[in-house]
């Protein structure tokens, strides 16, 4: 279900998307924080899923008083993905044509960043993206990395797996608990941006700790909250919040505890710039207050401008240790 | 607590069924018992046949409330909330009307520069409304207004009816007001203190009433929830609760979560005698007239202020200026606030005569009133108001904090004996419920990882 860290590259244009079920709220369900499993949580922020109007529902995200966590609670029952990740979500309908530019500098960056996280690894070194979509990183690595790499990845989506397949990707469909692949083969494992997306992160984490060799490692991306784009906008309209489909979001603390937590040592936490939870932000906050849709779309993700200026704004936070992105090396220890 | 015999909860308003459903995720065993027919509570609506809709006064609730409760698609936003105050035959929009009247300026800013007022300590409510607002807006708007609602003079009542609930500062709510207007949601301001607001939680009411909020709550817990099943009394030896009795039958329970008045509570208690100060405690009950009209924006604004001796009631509002759904078209409802007490003589008028009272009373401010008439509805609430008496000062602190009897426990607006309204009364109960339950029944359930 998840999508790449090429996160939200398109947004649907404003009401031009009919949803027959839009306006049928969705089943909501409570849930207690899955980093400490505490449900002392402050409420934070009240939203609506300003991207896509999926559902007519308002959703409240809550920090939890006890790690700091920031969750969904209520948030919509497992029944609901197929509503929630709408055809026209931007992790299924992804292609270079009609980014053109912005894509291919995207691109670029994103196979710098994959390969830092590959230097260890030597010929015939087994990867696995987790939440791949339509291979998006996977084709980087292909592109840019050792030929001898043998590349899989995992998604819940069957359209997303199917065109990655069509690519000539070796894609498994399902989660990625349900999926079967030999435990303890692999060398690395990514998740980018999708940790936020899932429902028991432990549990996902758990599952690929069995499949990483000892010693292999895992890189997380995920969205930062210790941030100023939280800090600003955290009261309602936080790009990171993605109504109502970020089901948890971490920090630095939160995420080195769920590490902790599921048995893998933390080699690096880091923070990395995005441009994409301050364009979102002022994005959401625009169309929050009605603003004519001419100045909604300077902040899409189709707007180089945007984008272009939040990633060097971004990059003074970053300096300071408050990118907008988390990026987590954790390692998988050798003895058990 | 043992886990074998459940809790008894008593009350099934919002109070009592939030800690129900807390219990219930906590796989706590428990019963409900609620006194009257159905949930609720005074979070309750009533519809008429001619499409007319009557709350027990409580009809805002916040977005914050209601995406909590995952109800948010059913209620509808509030476009725009207002209050006003009538004073000496002329209206003022609050705050910033009365603002403009350059004496309550001058005595609001002249108090505001003591710089000796947040140290004070305040002997009643009385000086700390004249330290706050200023004498003459306290001896001219708040007092009056305060007296009449209380049925108490405000030097008898504590200073806490202002320091703990009016604590939003005059430009915050100029702020929230202008921000409403600009977005075209009626911004609330002044309704939670539990968890602080902010400009992005507005008013909204539930679709039918503001019934459906307990509805939700009480989802999945119907088979633990008794009706028609007052608790009688609640045993208690060696300072401990043991048993309930609910219809003149004893039935043992680990503990007991009451939302039932504590003067109500109070006489209730049997084996103990730690609860007696608190059957002094005084509610001020309230009736609530709901005239019926034709027209539509007959009042200045939702909420008029009548702090002026010349009016029966202190408060009287027009629920269709914010809440156009809650009248037919062309029509309205201005519902009418009267404090008494239980027995006196308005308590105990009949409907017809305190409609024609309030007409009566209303003319000053819409002179036709009388051709508009088409007939009221009373709801009466016997504990509508706790009424804080300097007299009980500390006992309400102490009882705000611990009962003193080992496994009872109080939430709620009346349980807790205080001004709460129901998204604080929601995070309130439980936060209580959550330093009640043993620490060890949290942590077991922490999604403890097993490692490979
Ligand atoms: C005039 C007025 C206006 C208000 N306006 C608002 C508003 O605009 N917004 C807002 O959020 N809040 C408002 N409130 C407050 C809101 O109504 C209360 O916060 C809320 O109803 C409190 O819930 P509760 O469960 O504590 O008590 P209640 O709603 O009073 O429920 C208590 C329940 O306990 C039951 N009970 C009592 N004794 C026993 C017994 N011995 N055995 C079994 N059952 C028993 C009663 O039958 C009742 O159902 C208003 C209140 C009043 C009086
Ligand atoms: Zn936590």
């Amino acid at each position: 279900m998840s999508h790449s860290l090429t996160q939200s590259l398109t947004t649907p244009l404003m009401g031009a998307i009919h949803r027959p079920d839009s306006d049928r709220p969705l089943p909501l369900e409570p849930v207690t924080c899955c980093v400490c499993g505490s449900d002392d949580a402050e409420p934070l922020a009240v939203g609506e899923d300003f991207e896509y109007r999926t559902s007519p529902d308002t959703f409240l995200a809550v920090q939890c008083r006890c790690c700091g966590l920031v969750y969904l609670n209520p948030r919509p029952a497992m029944t609901t993905l197929d509503r929630i990740y709408p055809l026209d979500y931007h992790a299924f309908d992804f292609s270079a044509e009609r980014y053109g530019l912005i894509y291919r500098v995207r691109q670029r960056l994103e196979a710098k960043r994959l390969l830092s996280a590959c230097q260890r690894l030597g010929p015939g070194a087994r990867l696995l993206d987790v939440g791949c979509g339509d291979g998006f990183h996977l084709k980087l690595l292909r592109q840019f990395g050792r030929s001898d790499w043998q590349l899989e990845g995992v998604d819940m989506s069957d359209r997303a797996v199917a065109l990655g397949r069509q690519q000539g990707l070796k894609l498994h469909q399902g989660t990625i608990q349900a999926v079967d692949l030999p435990a303890h083969q692999y060398d690395l494992a990514f998740m980018i941006a999708t940790l936020e997306h899932v429902d028991d992160p432990a549990e996902v984490i758990q599952a690929v700790r069995r499949l990483l060799k000892p010693g292999g490692e895992l890189v997380i991306v995920t969205d930062n909250t210790d941030t100023w784009d939280f800090r600003l906008f955290g009261h309602r309209h936080w790009g990171g919040y993605h109504f109502p489909r970020h089901w948890n979001l971490f920090n630095a603390n939160t995420v080195g505890r769920l590490a902790m937590e599921t048995d893998l040592e933390v080699v690096k936490i880091q923070t990395i710039v995005s441009p994409v939870n301050w364009v979102y932000s002022i994005h959401n906050y625009l169309v929050d207050w009605n603003a004519a849709s001419w100045l909604v779309k300077q902040f899409s993700l189709e707007s180089t401008l945007s984008l272009g200026f939040f990633t060097l704004f971004d990059q003074v936070f970053q300096a300071f240790g408050h990118g907008a992105l988390l990026r987590v090396t954790l390692r998988r220890p050798f003895e058990n | 607590m043992s886990p074998t015999k459940p809790i008894a909860i008593i009350g099934g308003g919002p109070a009592g069924l939030t800690a129900a459903a807390f219990l219930q995720r906590h796989k706590v065993p428990f019963v409900l018992y609620e006194a009257g027919p159905k949930v609720a509570g005074l979070a309750t609506s009533f519809h008429d046949d001619d499409g007319f809709t009557y709350d027990f006064g409580a009809h805002f609730i916040n977005n914050r409330l209601a995406a909590a409760l995952g109800v948010g698609a059913q209620c509808r936003t509030v476009k725009y909330y207002g209050e006003s105050v009538h004073l000496n035959g002329k209206s003022y929009g609050y705050p910033l009307g009365l603002l403009q009247s350059p004496r309550y300026v001058l005595s609001g800013i002249s108090s505001r520069l003591n710089p000796r007022i947040h140290k004070r300590q305040f002997r009643s409510a009385a000086t700390w409304f004249r330290a706050s607002y200023g004498s003459a807006l306290a001896n001219e708007v708040a007092l009056p207004l305060l007296e009449a609602w209380s049925g108490v003079p405000a030097a008898e009542l504590s200073a806490a009816v202002g320091s703990e609930k009016l604590q939003n500062s005059i430009a915050q709510t100029l702020k929230f007001r202008n921000i409403g207007r600009m977005t075209g949601r009626a911004v609330a301001c002044g309704y939670s203190h539990e968890i602080p607001e902010n400009s992005h939680m507005w008013h909204v009411y539930p679709d039918g009433g503001v019934g459906l909020l307990c509805r939700k709550i009480a989802e999945g817990l119907e088979s633990q929830i008794r009706l028609s099943s007052p608790v009688e009394a609640v045993w208690v030896d060696n300072n401990q609760v043991q048993a309930v009795q609910v219809n003149g039958q004893e039935l043992p329970v680990s503990g007991v979560i009451s939302t039932a008045p504590c003067h109500i509570l109070s006489r209730m208690m049997r084996g103990t005698d730690r609860l007696a100060a608190l059957a002094q405690f005084r509610y001020r009950p309230m009736m609530f007239i709901n005239l019926r009209l034709k027209g539509r924006g007959l009042l200045k604004d939702t909420v008029v202020w009548l702090p002026g001796k010349d009016f029966t009631t202190f408060r009287v509002t027009e629920t269709p200026i914010s809440m156009p759904w809650l009248a037919p078209v062309g029509k309205t409802l201005i519902t009418v606030d009267i404090g008494c007490e239980k027995g006196d003589d308005l308590w105990s008028m009949d409907d017809e005569a305190l409609g024609e009272s309030c007409l009566k009373d209303l003319e000053p401010l819409i002179p036709d009133i009388r051709q508009r008439y088409q007939g009221c509805r009373v709801l009466r609430a016997s504990c509508a108001y706790p009424v804080y008496l300097n007299t009980y000062e500390d006992v309400r602190q102490r009882w705000r904090q611990t009962t003193g009897v080992e496994g009872l426990y109080t939430v709620g607006r009346n349980g807790e004996f205080s001004h709460a309204l129901m998204e604080d009364v929601y995070w309130r109960t439980q936060r209580k419920l959550r330093g009640i339950l043993p620490s060890n029944r949290v942590m077991s359930e922490s999604p403890g990882a097993t490692p490979v």
